[in-house]
């Protein structure tokens, strides 16, 4: 079955009278399970793609379907349990609510849908990527590294079915990027989740199931590393 | 992307700073909305303010010499000496002076065959008054030519109310006058507001034929001289005093002489004019909260540019240029708003200002304006700005909070700031002491809402609150980095001066303009026989209040006899007067007893007496202390019961001295009522009630008490006007406050909906925060104000205080209001809209 389904999306940018096309006319499907990577040279419109995806932009034109349910015209109320549960994501620049602390970021997806063990299992995924020493402190005391594990803590909290993560090493050094990747690649593979990444990693994305390259808003080439089925 | 921003900025710096600054303006076009209104709002109040008292000032004292009609006044409330008068007349004949004698005194005056009566002032007049100034006939003709002896002059208001024309006849005491013109100015009277009934103008050589001018009745007698050498006004006036006992008599010239106008414009001016400094401090207050907010959206570039070498100079340069750019503009804004004002001014003050004031707005006004505005404006921004220095690049990469070093140099311009504020406080007061009250009262202010908001603040974190929604919107009032204290204080000092402004208004508005209801009493009745009384309450034909009344006069008290002499000299009321005693064994309504159990004791057997406290302004006495009245030449001695007080200023009747029934009942007496007679009936009862008991006056005060309410009405219609300013002043606050925190807002909202929150959790979570901080600033506000109104109403004003609690309810309902809706307007577009656009925002931040 497939999760994502995007048909003949194009998105087109006004800017006074000049119109910017980002994306053009693209589709692609995504199945359960799977693990896509999305490349591309910057500008080429990656971080676009992801966000008409996950519902977080609108289309100019075309549609997005999650679990054969069309986004593009739901009123954003009723995103919200959508992306409460079903996505996570992870961005390049954190995006950590600055106000709460490790722990609190982490928990509130779960709070939100009134998980009562939001707190236990906020404290046990800190404690796997690392930060059980760091859950009090609050974002603007931690590192860019440890800021994105919390990132990404709080993405995988409810168990999303799919995760969104756009160059989540953008803002790292190599070796705290690295780290993140393979934490990411752990739960995918441990969750049987599915997971979209935007990413330069070329080690990575030989290990996806598949690899689109976008350069001016089109896929202009499909890589698929069947092998990793075999395996 | 930041390394293409980087490059940008520094191709700014080497070349348009035009742009750099213009782009800063347009980038924060809120605050610097907000900045410019505080300006203008600064300005505008100072302008119209100041120009208006400056016109006031200045007309009353250009004319004073019209306004007292003459070069100098002698003044007495008894009949001039021979000593005075000889020396006038020496004077005179000399061809030194001319002079003038004046009589000012309230009587009935009646209608022929008694149809109907009023209470009228009567100021009768030498030949040659006025000296200066015109008194402005309907007829056109000459005051002079008109006054002749057996005519008189009388305002519209008494031909109104009596139903006459001119030509009708009118009984003035013992004579029959005939009315000859009608008075439309009259140069020292110029406010037709403050005086009790219409104005009869009639010439000496009648004073005799009105037998009303007796040894002991209530007359301002007066002597105008106009002198021929200007030179020789103040010789004179020292050759006046040197005859004249100056117990009695008061020499003045017109420089020196109070007018009761002139008085009561001081005191209303310097009532305005502290509703002004206040709204400048508010002003000022939101020139620094909304620069703040406009510095702190503006602190990432400033970090940014700084890593590509832009100096902390090159910052304070331009952003002081920024500042005077937009200071200009509110300047040049206020100063427009202040020429409009003058029209609106004009319209306010309409009827209360004397005819020659003109309301203008002059050049020294504006000037004036101009300068404090700048000194606001300067004093204000300097600290903000002194931040800009501190901002270090490593902002950009850690999110560190900007400390600013309190160094010798900061602390040094911090208190040059702090004692510039108070000079401009002591010049726009013009006080000493007041200034110096209006600045320890807002350091202790700022200081209680500090340790105030930082107790509640430190109570609210305590909490530990289970919901979600609340614990989120705690957490937001204690964002790291987060200016909630200093909004909270900020909010709590400016609600409080509001909120002050607002309860001293009301118990004003209470004291004064509440105690003269629609169904207050519009007529008196005096003089009714006890053995009329069945019949006139019958005639009368509604309920009433009937009050004996026995003429007395005060021999003694503790045995000491009353010195007539000096108590006649006293410029209040005095002991020697007559007094109406009465008698009755309950209080009224409006009494309370201050000291003693009741009214009367038990206990004791002798006569009993209960005294007003208003006597005792005129001398102290105690329980116990015995007063020795005469009425009617036979002695009656009393010892003080009680002493009571009446709980508010209003029209009905009271009286200083209260007995017991049994022992004034058989007393020679009459009887006295007021009531309120509705329109329809006014003239009919009037008459029919004259007819019936010739005896009783029936003195109807409708239109004096309607004209009193009419110009109380407008002076707290001025003060609410001129409050009005101070309230823009407030919510400007409470919008820069709160844009202060608009990106974390926004920011927040974002993440909480890609996280996956509905709209409503989003709106809970920001009302509840912004409910917070409205309830704790105005709850502070409201505790600070009750308290400070209380002390301003019983130490300052002297008025009794009433809370106001239920108005305070909604005051606070209000104020919460406005905070909650101007709180939830930035984050409200965030809502509905998709959030990626936003999220690159924020990533660019
Ligand atoms: N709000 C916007 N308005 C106009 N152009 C935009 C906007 N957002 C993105 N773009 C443009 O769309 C293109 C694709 O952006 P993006 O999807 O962020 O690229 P990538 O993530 O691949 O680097 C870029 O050229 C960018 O300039
Ligand atoms: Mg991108």
């Amino acid at each position: 079955m497939n999760l994502i389904e995007a048909k003949h999306v194009t998105k087109t940018y006004t800017i006074g009278d000049r119109q910017i096309p980002v994306l053009d006319n693209i589709s692609l499907s995504v199945t359960n399970g799977e693990f896509l990577v999305v490349e591309g040279s910057s500008g080429s419109g990656k971080t676009t793609l992801l966000c008409l995806l996950s519902g977080l932009d609108r289309p100019t034109s075309g549609r997005v379907l999650i679990e054969e349910k069309d986004i593009t015209e739901t009123p954003e109320d009723d995103l919200a349990p959508l992306r409460n549960q079903m996505i996570g994501f992870v961005f390049q620049s954190f995006h950590l609510v600055p106000s709460l602390t490790a722990i609190e970021n982490v928990m509130f997806p779960a709070e939100l849908k009134h998980d009562p063990r939001a707190h236990q299992k906020a404290q046990v995924l800190l404690k796997r990527v690392g930060l059980a020493t760091r859950i009090d402190n609050f974002p603007h005391q931690l590192s860019g590294g440890e800021m994105q594990r919390v990132a990404m803590c709080r993405a995988l909290i409810n168990d999303p079915k799919i995760i969104f993560a756009d160059e989540p090493t953008g803002n790292l050094d190599s070796e705290n990027g690295e780290a993140i990747l393979e934490l990411l690649l752990e739960f995918h593979r441990e969750r049987h989740s599915t997971l979209v990444l935007v990413t330069h990693n070329n080690k990575i994305a030989t290990m996806a199931d598949r690899m689109i390259i976008l350069h001016d808003g089109r896929i202009v080439e499909t890589i698929r590393h069947d092998y990793q089925h075999i395996a | 992307m930041m390394v293409a921003s980087w490059k940008l900025y520094a191709m700014i710096i080497s070349t348009l700073h035009r742009h750099f600054i213009l782009r800063q303006i347009i980038r924060s076009k809120r605050q610097a909305t907000v900045f410019v209104m505080c300006v203008s709002l600064s300005i505008v109040s100072l302008i119209a303010l100041n120009g208006f008292s400056t016109s006031v000032h200045t007309s009353l004292l250009k004319d004073a010499r019209a306004l007292h009609a003459a070069d100098i006044i002698i003044r007495s409330n008894y009949d001039l000496s021979p000593a005075i008068t000889d020396r006038v007349e020496q004077l005179e004949q000399d061809g030194i002076v001319a002079s003038a004698r004046v009589y000012e005194f309230y009587s009935v005056v009646r209608t022929e065959k008694n149809r109907d009566s009023v209470l009228a002032k009567l100021k009768v007049v030498d030949k040659g008054y006025p000296f200066y100034g015109q008194i402005v006939l309907q007829s056109d003709k000459k005051f002079k030519d008109v006054l002749t002896p057996g005519s008189i002059i009388v305002s519209q208001t008494l031909l109104d109310r009596l139903q006459l024309k001119v030509g009708d006849q009118l009984h003035v005491g013992q004579a029959l006058l005939t009315i000859e013109d009608i008075i439309m100015q009259e140069p020292d009277q110029p406010v037709n507001f403050f005086f009790l009934g219409p104005r009869i103008f009639i010439s000496t050589d009648d004073l005799d034929r009105l037998d009303l001018v007796k040894k002991g009745s209530r007359v301002r007698y007066a002597c105008l001289l106009k002198v021929r050498d200007e030179k020789q006004i103040n010789p004179i006036v020292q050759q006046l005093n040197a005859v004249a006992d100056r117990d009695f008599v008061y020499i003045n010239t017109f420089r020196s002489a109070e007018s009761g106008v002139k008085r009561f414009f001081d005191n209303f001016l310097f009532f305005l004019s502290l509703i002004g400094i206040f709204t400048l401090l508010l002003a000022g207050i939101g020139i620094q909260s909304t620069l703040t907010a406009f510095l702190k959206e503006k602190e990432k570039t400033i970090a940014i540019l700084k890593t590509v070498g832009a100096t902390s100079k090159f910052f304070t340069r331009h952003f002081i240029l920024i500042l005077s750019l937009l200071g200009l503009m509110g300047t040049m804004l206020g100063i427009f708003l202040g020429f409009v004002l003058q029209h609106v001014l004009h319209v306010l003050f309409k009827g209360l200002l004397p005819p020659n004031v003109e309301l203008v707005i002059s050049l020294a006004a504006v000037i004036e304006g101009l300068c404090l505005g700048v000194l606001v404006v300067g004093l204000f921004s300097f600290l903000p700005l002194h931040r800009l220095k501190d901002i270090k690049p490593i902002t950009i990469l850690r999110k560190e909070s900007i400390r600013s070093k309190k160094n010798l140099p900061y602390l040094m311009t911090a208190s040059v700031i702090f004692l510039s504020f108070i000079g401009m406080v002591l010049w726009q007061l013009r006080e000493v002491k007041t200034g110096v009250y209006f600045i320890v009262g807002v350091t202790m202010l700022i200081l209680i809402s500090a340790i105030a908001s930082e107790m509640l603040l430190f109570l609210l974190k305590k909490l530990k609150l289970k919901p979600l929604v609340i614990r989120q919107a705690l957490r937001g009032l204690f964002r790291p980095r987060n200016a909630t204290k200093p909004i909270i204080i900020t909010l709590t000092t400016s609600l409080t001066v509001i909120f002050s402004i607002y309860l001293i208004e009301q118990n004003l508005d209470a004291t004064y303009i509440q105690s003269y209801p629609p169904a207050a009493p519009n007529f008196f009745f005096i003089d009714i026989q006890p053995s009329q009384l069945k019949e006139f309450s019958q005639s009368l034909g509604q309920k009433a209040e009937y009050y004996p009344i026995v003429r007395a006069k005060i021999a003694a008290i503790n045995g000491k006899k009353i010195n007539r002499q000096s108590q006649r000299q006293r410029r209040g009321d005095n002991l020697a007067r007559t007094f109406n005693l009465t008698y009755r064994n309950h209080l009224l309504k409006d009494e309370v007893i201050i000291k003693g159990k009741n009214l009367f004791r038990e206990d004791w057997h002798d006569l009993q007496v209960s005294v007003l406290d208003k006597v005792m302004e005129i001398k102290k006495m105690a329980i116990g202390d015995r007063i020795r009245f005469k009425i009617q030449g036979i002695p009656l001695e009393a010892r003080i019961s009680s002493i009571r007080t009446r709980t508010r200023e209003s029209i009905q009747p009271y009286f200083y001295f209260v007995f017991p029934e049994k022992a004034l009942q058989d007393a020679p007496q009459t009887v006295f009522t007021a009531v309120r007679v509705e329109k329809h009936r006014r003239s009919e009862l009037q008459t029919e009630l004259v007819k019936k008991f010739p005896n009783v006056s029936a003195i109807d005060v409708t239109e004096t008490l309607s004209i009193f309410a009419r110009v109380l009405e407008k002076l707290s219609l001025i003060i609410r006007f001129f409050t009005l300013f101070s309230i823009i002043a407030g919510i400007l606050i409470i919008i820069s406050s709160i844009l202060a925190t608009r990106f974390a807002r926004i920011q927040e909202a974002v993440y909480y909906k890609i996280l996956g929150a509905k709209a409503v959790f989003v709106l809970k979570v920001f009302t509840l925060e912004n409910l917070f901080l409205g309830m704790v600033s105005a709850g502070l506000a409201l505790l600070l104000s009750q308290i400070g109104s209380w002390i301003i109403c019983s130490a300052i004003l002297e008025i009794a205080y009433t809370p106001f609690l239920l108005n305070c309810f909604f005051l606070i309902l209000a104020t919460v209001i406005l905070i909650v809706t101007i709180g939830l307007l930035p984050s409200s577009s965030i809502l509905r809209q998709k959030p990626v656009l936003f999220l690159r925002e924020q990533t660019q931040e």
